[in-house]
């Protein structure tokens, strides 16, 4: 009853609020160009440019190209990282072993780099792998065990700690500065001045799109969240599908560690469960729905943004890393609740 | 005549799942391990490894018995690890460095798990947050939290032989220069108590029944999101008992710390036969399932095995109890 | 019977886009047994809800006892002595029997719950009610039956004055039936109003004092049982005189070829030792109650659930199907009873659900064709006449009748020959109902075969050209459409088997 109550009151703002908008925003809403692009998105796209000028105005020395590299840096291989857990919600899983799993393919494939001496583009390759490994393992649990997402996602999260931490034997590691002679794979982020991470993400955020909105795979991964056994019934070999999910999540992982030390140099095992919350961060506000089925490549991209630009918001304002912590709790806490609202509306 | 041949298999039935079949297991699967390292390693059989796998029980234990009831529930708290160190930051804080008595810093360490708990239960029940999610933020609020509590250093309590170093007494006491771990007879009796409450109350039998089926719980008119609250409420005060255990016990607490405790908590709930899926656990079992982790990372560096091994095995474990769980399910389903 | 204890006055209620009662009039007397019937969709369900609180009422009044009362929940609705027992198991199963029961209402002692008193008065409750299950078992061991006997003995330990039942039979068997009757009986001596919701006519004309029945949100009319005919019933409930001819002889060639071969099927309970043969451009009748084991038949050969023996035959061909992937290779579609839950993808497009199942015939290189999807899609929109402003629209805002189309689109888009129909017209009006019924006719005469499940003896007579029927997991019968009647079928339908 109270629950009742207290929907048809929010039904009623709602009402009023259309009201209020009256035609205009319907209008909006329907204009053909903003429909292709999305309401969500371009409000999100709004909320980023305000965030970025409220900084300039507030932080110190915001404005300027320093700060939008720095940024910049992070949402690379955040981006990498939501972008690949974007799957798997979509599939209604999830997987907050991300973190770990990147630190883990960054430790490992870093200690073959610097105490095996193996070439860098091996140990390139060497991270990517680690990454579909843990994909495969998590895959593997979820669509033909059905053991729960979370549970493997804790399991993995510490397996990924406990490995990277064995194989290094507990020490940091550091990849070689972009001055050393295996340093060029830091190119992959920033020849001079110029962004180069900035164009690989976004080609790969178009292929992942393109994945999601245009092939087979992606067909099935959205529509098996929707309704598993309806797609199961339809004789689509779900499992498969939904394991392909879960390692392409972890393939990105990979990806990301490449560039979190191409970035940062230095990675120490134990640590790399905070930024699972944030790649969630930028998946949910972006518009994916975390009981699976709705997706988009094009908003997680936008969310990734505003997060990395949060974190480096928040320390130019002065504040420590932990506000960080806090504050993207916060906000997951706020876009997934805005998603249990809208799909409560739709129903 | 069919029906007198009947009764009594169905009778033994229940009585050996009265006994409770899993427990039985777990219970000789405890003592199998404890034999296997003693064997092993001479060292393993020393009083004081007996006295470090206790002390590294008791927060471990009590993590595991507030966290069953969520699991029971149908979801999970992933906030009680860090929780713990940021409630045992807090309560040490007010402690060492505003000059609290031990017993109100500790009151506050408790309260502070209540809080966060009703947060956790407030986010689920009310808001209707997917719970690894609601508890994961306020896993990752409660690090961040932890940490400006302390302003990023490290918090002492009062170690023993110093003023206020009473609390430490309450898990650890020496009588005639042996130490005897009476930590471990609170415990039980939280244990005891406990099962009580889960078995014996609505509280307990209000879990059990929004596990089973929370739509059918709410048709009969039970204040369904009270009681769906109250489980994350005692999981966040068992967290915050087991942050003064871990204060009594360690002589450090680490800003940052904590992640990953939570695994070991839930996962011997897990193995103790809380069903991962909801409406199936007790108290005993998850103590029992917490003494096979316990043993597994007080056990693995005695066979040679660095203590970060222990992860990945503790890891490996939970996977393995709930592909057990998964599969029993499936044979009672043919 | 005494006087009115339940008087429900002009009762309206509103869903968005959606008049679901309009100015309902219900009572009950004491010591009544009260029938309320209608269609799928005619608002029993809803006025019952509102009876108990589940809905608020837009307007209306409800009387009982002689006051005037609106409950806001069903815990209010108990109180007062207004119990529902649901279609739908509200089952706890993994507590006991006992605790069920008293579940929301502990006896206490002290904070302790005293489950020994509730063990005791549970065991003196059955004893009352003649049921034989004991208390301290665990609900999830018992059988449906016996779980719904649980559920009406909750209700009837909440003191009730007014008991709702919500098709309560549809999950019994024949005895369980019997027992749930006689429990009724029982209850109508101590003058409690029972509400008795059904589709079965002849369980109205057995256990029943007065009818009332509803048709789209509205009341039509209440009659005395004993003094009107089964027709006067059905007449009120679609008002008119239902005029369906049965099928007077298949229209299967003599030499048709067997396309699908069934033999000795065992799948868990539900399925026991089935064999039978479908013939090309036949359309097969499943036939039996609730329960039978129809559905489950038809998922064990689609490999949606695990059998444990059995072969199959397509055109004479053995084949290993163990995945619904394997028998859409063999070229068969099942359309689920449940559309919702496992026809249709709510998220997704006309177009997208119609080639869900042949996806891979509208790749090209890596990528989808659009184009073509949406030119097939709209060839069997066009084709089936769905009703959608367009094949971009999302499946969800489409109405049953048409999401039903888009699912048989799906398989017929794939090529099927071999269609398995569960239930094909259920929750659909009497409109897109026809035009199913022509759709398969012409899909069978095209050369599809075609099995349809029904509980529906209607549809069965009027649709198959040969009649299979099951009960309780094993097939009773077999029996030509020349042959068939209703009570032939009815007959192997609830045989005792021994």
């Amino acid at each position: 009853m109270n629950n009742r109550e207290k929907s048809s009151s929010l039904a009623e703002i709602r009402g009023n609020f259309g009201r209020l908008g009256g035609v205009k925003l319907g209008k909006i809403k329907h204009n053909p160009i903003v429909k292709k692009l999305g309401f969500n998105r371009i409000i999100l796209c709004c909320v980023l440019v305000l965030m970025y000028v409220l900084f300039c105005f507030t932080g110190k020395n915001f404005a300027g190209l320093p700060r939008i590299l720095s940024a910049l840096n992070y949402v690379y291989f955040l981006g990498f990282l939501s972008l690949g857990v974007t799957f798997v919600i979509g599939t209604g899983g999830i997987d907050f072993s991300i973190g770990p799993v990147m630190f883990c393919a960054a430790l490992v494939s870093g200690f073959c780099l610097t105490s095996h001496g193996m070439p860098v583009l091996l140990c390139l390759l060497i991270s990517i792998l680690v990454g579909t490994m843990f994909g495969i393992f998590n895959g593997y649990l979820v669509s033909y065990w059905s053991v729960p997402p979370f549970i493997v996602s804790m399991a993995s999260m510490n397996i990924a700690k406990g490995v990277a931490s064995v194989f290094t034997k507990t020490q940091s590691v550091s990849w070689p500065q972009g001055v050393d002679a295996n340093g060029w794979f830091r190119k992959l982020i920033k020849v001079g001045d110029f962004p180069v991470g900035l164009v690989i993400f976004l080609v790969f955020a178009v292929i992942c799109s393109v994945i999601l909105n245009k092939t087979r795979a992606g067909r099935y991964i959205l529509s098996l969240g929707s309704n598993k056994e309806a797609v199961r019934l339809s004789g689509v070999n779900v499992r498969k599908w939904e394991m392909l999910a879960y390692v392409i999540c972890g393939t990105m992982a990979g990806i990301a560690a490449i560039f979190f030390v191409a970035a940062y140099t230095t990675v120490q095992p134990g640590y790399g469960d905070t930024y699972n919350n944030e790649a969630i961060a930028g998946c949910v506000m972006g518009g994916t729905s975390m009981a699976g089925g709705l997706a988009s490549i094009g908003g997680t991209v936008i969310g990734v943004f505003i997060i990395a630009l949060l974190q480096e918001g928040i320390l130019a304002l002065g504040f420590t890393k932990d506000y960080q912590l806090i504050i993207t709790g916060l906000i997951v806490i706020g876009a997934v609740y805005a998603d249990v609202v809208a799909r409560r509306r739709r129903n | 005549m069919n029906k007198v041949t009947q009764i009594p298999v169905s009778n033994r039935k229940t009585t050996l799942s009265k006994l409770g079949g899993q427990k039985f297991i777990v219970l000789l699967v405890v003592i199998l391990l404890f034999l296997f390292f003693s064997v092993v390693s001479p060292d393993f059989r020393k009083y004081t490894t007996v006295m470090s796998i206790l002390d590294y029980s008791y927060y471990i234990t009590l993590m595991a018995i507030g966290v069953t009831f969520p699991l029971i529930t149908g979801g999970v708290d992933l906030s009680i690890g860090t929780g713990l160190i940021c409630y045992s930051l807090a309560g040490g804080y007010l402690i060492v460095h505003c000059g609290w008595p031990v017993g109100a810093g500790m009151a506050v360490s408790v309260l502070f798990g209540v809080v966060i708990g009703a947060l956790n239960g407030f986010l689920v029940a009310v808001m209707n947050l997917p719970p690894f999610l609601a508890t994961l933020c306020t896993c990752m609020i409660t690090r961040g939290v932890g940490s400006l509590c302390s302003g990023r250093f490290g918090i002492s309590w009062p170690t023993t032989g110093a003023p206020g170093s009473w609390f430490r007494n309450i898990f650890k006491i020496t009588v005639n220069g042996t130490k005897v771990p009476i930590g471990f007879l609170w415990v039980l009796l939280l244990v005891i108590l406990m099962a009580f409450i889960l078995n014996h109350t609505k509280i307990g039998r209000y879990t059990l029944a929004i596990g089973s089926n929370k739509e059918a719980t709410i048709l009969t008119g039970i204040n369904v999101k009270f009681y769906h609250i109250m489980a994350y409420v005692i999981s966040g005060l068992f967290a915050g008992l087991a942050s003064i255990a871990y204060s009594a016990v360690f002589s450090t607490v680490q800003p940052g710390t904590g992640a990953g405790f939570e695994l070991e908590a839930i996962g011997g709930a897990i193995i103790g036969g809380v069903s991962a899926s909801g409406g199936v656990g007790s108290i005993e079992g998850s103590l029992l399932g917490v003494f096979v982790i316990c043993l597994l990372k007080t056990g693995l560096p005695y066979i040679g095995l660095q203590a970060n091994w222990q992860q990945i095995v503790t890891g490996l474990v939970l996977i393995g109890a709930v592909l057990v769980d998964i599969i029993k399910k499936k044979r009672k389903a043919v | 019977m005494g006087e009115v204890i339940l008087k429900m006055k002009e009762i309206s209620k509103a869903f968005p886009g959606v008049q679901a009662l309009d100015k309902v009039d219900f009572e009950v007397k004491r010591g009544e047994v009260h029938a309320l019937m209608g269609e799928n969709g005619a608002g029993k369900s809803t006025l019952m809800k509102v009876l108990t609180g589940i809905y608020a009422k837009d307007s209306g009044t409800i009387t009982f006892e002689g006051k005037e009362v609106e409950f806001h929940n069903t815990r209010d609705a108990q109180k007062a002595g207004i119990v529902i027992v649901h279609q739908e198991l509200n089952m706890l199963g993994h507590l006991t029997v006992a605790q069920n029961i008293f579940i929301g209402r502990e006896f206490k002692k002290g904070i302790r719950i005293d489950d020994r008193k509730m063990n005791e008065e549970t065991k003196k409750l059955f004893d009352r009610l003649h049921i034989d299950i004991e208390p301290t078992e665990t609900m999830s061991n018992l059988t449906v039956g016996k779980q719904q006997m649980c559920e009406i003995a909750k209700a009837i330990s909440h003191d009730a004055k007014v008991i709702v039942f919500d098709e309560p039979s549809a999950a019994l068997t024949e005895t369980e039936i019997e027992e749930l009757f006689k429990i009724i009986r029982d209850l109508r001596k101590q003058q409690i109003g029972i509400v008795y919701i059904s589709h079965r006519m002849d369980e109205i004309k057995v256990i029943t004092d007065r009818v009332t029945v509803m048709r789209d949100g509205c009341y039509v009319g209440t009659l005395i049982t004993e003094e009107c005919t089964k027709d006067d019933i059905i007449n009120m409930m679609v008002g008119r005189v239902i005029y369906e001819n049965p099928k007077e002889k298949s229209m299967v060639a003599e030499d048709a070829p067997v396309v699908l071969k069934v033999e000795h099927l065992n799948a868990g309970k539900m399925v026991r030792d089935v064999s039978f043969e479908l013939r090309k451009g036949e359309i097969l009748g499943f036939s039996g109650l609730m329960g039978a084991g129809r559905t489950e038949t038809a998922r064990a050969i689609f490999g949606a659930d695990a059998k444990e023996s059995g072969d199959i035959y397509v055109n004479g061909q053995k084949v290993e199907i163990n995945s619904p992937e394997e028998a859409v290779k063999c070229g068969i579609g099942y359309l689920s009873e449940d559309r919702k839950r496992y026809g249709i993808v709510v998220h997704k497009t006309v177009a997208e659900n119609s080639t869900m199942a042949c996806l891979g015939d509208y790749v090209r290189g890596l990528f989808i064709n659009k184009k073509a999807e949406r030119n097939i899609s709209q060839d069997y929109v066009n084709s089936l006449a769905t009703k959608t402003p367009g094949v971009d629209e999302l499946v969800v805002n489409l109405s049953g009748g048409n999401q039903q189309k888009v699912v048989i689109a799906k398989w017929l888009i794939r090529d099927c020959d071999i269609l398995i129909f569960d239930e094909p017209t259920r929750g659909i009006d009497v409109g897109a109902k026809n035009e199913i019924y022509k759709l398969m006719n012409r899909l069978a005469s095209e050369g599809k075969s075609i099995i349809m499940i029904s509980s529906e003896m209607t549809e069965i007579l009027r649709m198959s050209d040969r009649i299979v029927v099951m009960c309780e997991g094993k097939k009773t019968g077999e029996i030509s459409i020349e042959e068939a009647s209703q009570e032939s079928i009815m007959n192997m339908a609830t045989r005792e088997i021994g």
